[in-house]
């Protein structure tokens, strides 16, 4: 059972490390659309398509990049209480509380999926602007990122309670 | 049970759960989703979590955000931020508590290339407080300077927390902006003067450079003035396109995150090192906020969805019968007084979607109000007993300045504050005579 959980939290974390890894260059992917929007804007014909490529690139950045995120700890706390408490009473209290993050990411990827099948029909949901983009890649996109922030939380759930019971990670 | 008493429960349910220590955005997102549930079923109840990721990415000026992170961590980890200070050292240091006065202008320089209080934190710290106490100065000014001096971070622009309030108050990121040029400078005069006025009175608070230290030939007092040019580039490299509408604002942050990027890589400081930590924390800091923010407009929905902004205001005017003007002033020293022990991003997403529409629904100018808004943010960062600045300044500062240095330091600082929240609600064209001029000549 300890085996198949330190199996997991390998894998997950992995996992997530890589594909966060790779989408912390987004931030150049970002700023290129946007110097290209300047400069078509000032010097030729405006792009049709830049203000939404920026804004997919936007999303899938900070959502693809959450679990990342949660493995580099920057995700604040509110650590009035909790900073004073012992590590193993930390462990206690999270293991409990990542709960109510587990059942939020749920309901999100539940919401996510929907809209997402929704997408397909009917020849396909397009953006109501001018450049017209489908909408589907997006959303699939944000579902997967969804999805591996959902392992991310049970594996910090694995580490807690081993943790909790005194053995390594 | 009626709406007003869903909205109050909702309210404490998340204070409640975010005591317990969980993730931010996981405490409020539960909270939203649960609500949503109960209240709508799971027709209408379920979706509403992932509608706000959409409405998340359709709000254009979001992605200022992560550039302007980046834009702030490459200047702090770059440190091209040294040369600014020798400029001041070396041109302030014949006065009494010139240094300190040099710093605040750094503050403000800092402040104009970045939108966050945390890089002026990082650079007065690390660069600014060592020197000024190897000089002798006051320990307990110096602190309270590089606190009150990197607050202004968060007001003159580019800031990232009017980005933020923004979002929430519906209103253009472009004029509140603007509209934080003229109080930010304005507070930075006044702690000038206090500084300045603080060491005429006790000169042993801030002494003069000995002469063998300012007699540093003309060219290279030149050749470090120069260095003040930077900074001033990279801020007309982001603002004159977009103050000409040659570009949107989201435009500009790119080019102003470009030039930053560029002036490092031309100075030579981009080293692997920065390179990796500028980026991978550029990363972490976003979804930190684009996290809380997608719970939060979650939450905020529900809270549209009730119609509890209305009936809180029913409650106040009707039932009170406070006059506007008492309401907002109550509502000012409430938000000073959460934010003495709430932590900053938590009072951020839960004070502003609350406070916001209500200052609306009151008949105030939601501009003028952002400024307001920011500036009681800048104090409750730093008033004990939890504030960000004082956490940070406690890492960051040397060994001999202890927590009550620390505490004490912020006290002339804290006053001088909330007298210029005072001046600008008096007079609110502070504020807004720059926006006004620039869009509407």
């Amino acid at each position: 059972m300890t085996q198949l959980a330190r199996s997991y939290i390998h894998r997950v974390d992995g996992l997530n490390r890589f594909i966060g890894r790779l989408v912390m260059y987004g931030i150049f992917v970002m700023m290129g659309i946007l110097l290209w929007s300047s400069v078509s804007k000032t010097f030729f014909m405006p792009s049709l398509w830049t203000l939404e490529m920026a804004q997919f690139a936007m999303v899938a950045y900070y959502i693809l990049g959450g679990p990342y995120s949660v493995q580099l700890g920057t995700n604040v706390r509110m650590d009035l209480l909790y900073g004073e408490w012992s590590p193993r009473r930390q462990a206690w209290t999270d293991s409990l509380t990542v709960l109510f993050l587990i059942t939020y990411l749920g309901i999100l990827l539940w919401g996510g999926i929907d809209s997402t099948i929704y997408s397909f029909k009917y020849g396909g949901e397009r953006s109501p602007t001018a450049w017209r983009p489908y909408l589907w890649p997006i959303k699939v996109i944000m579902c997967t990122g969804i999805f591996l922030m959902l392992l991310q939380a049970v594996s910090e759930l694995l580490k807690d309670i081993l943790r909790i019971r005194g053995e390594e990670i | 049970m009626s709406y007003d008493l869903i909205a109050i429960l909702m309210f404490s349910t998340m204070m409640l759960m975010l005591l317990t220590g969980q993730r931010v955005f996981g405490a409020i997102g539960f909270v939203a989703v649960m609500a949503a549930l109960l209240l709508w079923g799971d027709r209408g109840g379920y979706d509403l979590a992932f509608s706000a990721a959409m409405k998340l990415m359709k709000w254009y000026p979001l992605l200022t955000l992560p550039m302007f992170i980046f834009m702030g961590y490459v200047l702090s980890e770059s440190k091209i931020a040294d040369d600014l200070y020798k400029m001041f050292h070396v041109w302030m240091g014949g006065l009494n508590g010139g240094l300190a006065i040099g710093t605040i202008g750094l503050m403000v320089l800092i402040s104009a290339m970045n939108g966050l209080s945390v890089a002026g934190m990082a650079i007065g710290a690390t660069i600014a407080l060592p020197e000024l106490l190897k000089r002798g100065y006051d320990k307990r000014m110096v602190t309270g300077v590089i606190q009150a001096g990197s607050s202004l971070g968060i007001l003159v622009p580019p800031s990232v927390v009017l980005v933020l309030y923004a979002m929430i108050a519906r209103q253009p990121v472009g004029q509140l902006w603007l509209a934080g040029v003229v109080p930010g400078l304005m507070m930075a005069a006044m702690f000038i003067l206090y500084i300045a006025i603080r060491c005429r009175i006790s000169p042993e608070l801030g002494p003069v450079l000995p002469p063998e230290e300012r007699n540093i030939d003309r060219a290279e007092k030149l050749r470090l003035l120069s260095a003040g040019m930077l900074p001033l580039f990279i801020f007309a490299s982001m603002m004159v396109p977009f103050v000409n509408g040659w570009t949107s604002l989201v435009e500009s942050s790119a080019i102003g995150a470009m030039a930053a990027f560029l002036a490092a890589v031309l100075k030579g400081r981009m080293t692997r090192e920065v390179f990796e930590n500028s980026v991978r924390n550029t990363l972490g800091i976003s979804c930190m906020f684009m996290w809380i923010i997608l719970a939060a407009l979650a939450f905020g929905a529900v809270f549209d969805g009730l119609g509890a902004v209305k009936a809180i205001e029913n409650v106040f005017t009707e039932k009170l019968g406070l006059s506007p003007w008492m309401i907002l002033i109550l509502m000012q020293l409430s938000f000073i007084l959460m934010g003495t022990f709430l932590d900053d991003t938590a009072m951020l997403v839960i004070v502003a979607p609350l406070y916001v529409p209500l200052v609306g629904e009151l008949g105030f100018d939601l501009i003028w109000y952002g400024v307001l808004y920011t500036i009681t943010t800048q104090i409750a960062y730093m008033t004990p007993p939890f504030g960000y600045n004082l956490f940070l300044m406690r890492a960051m500062a040397p060994p001999e300045i202890s927590l009550r240095d620390i505490y004490a330091s912020i006290i002339p600082f804290v006053i001088i504050m909330v007298a210029a929240l005072t001046i600008i609600m008096v007079f609110p064209q502070i504020a807004l005579w720059l926006p006004d001029y620039v869009y509407n000549k």
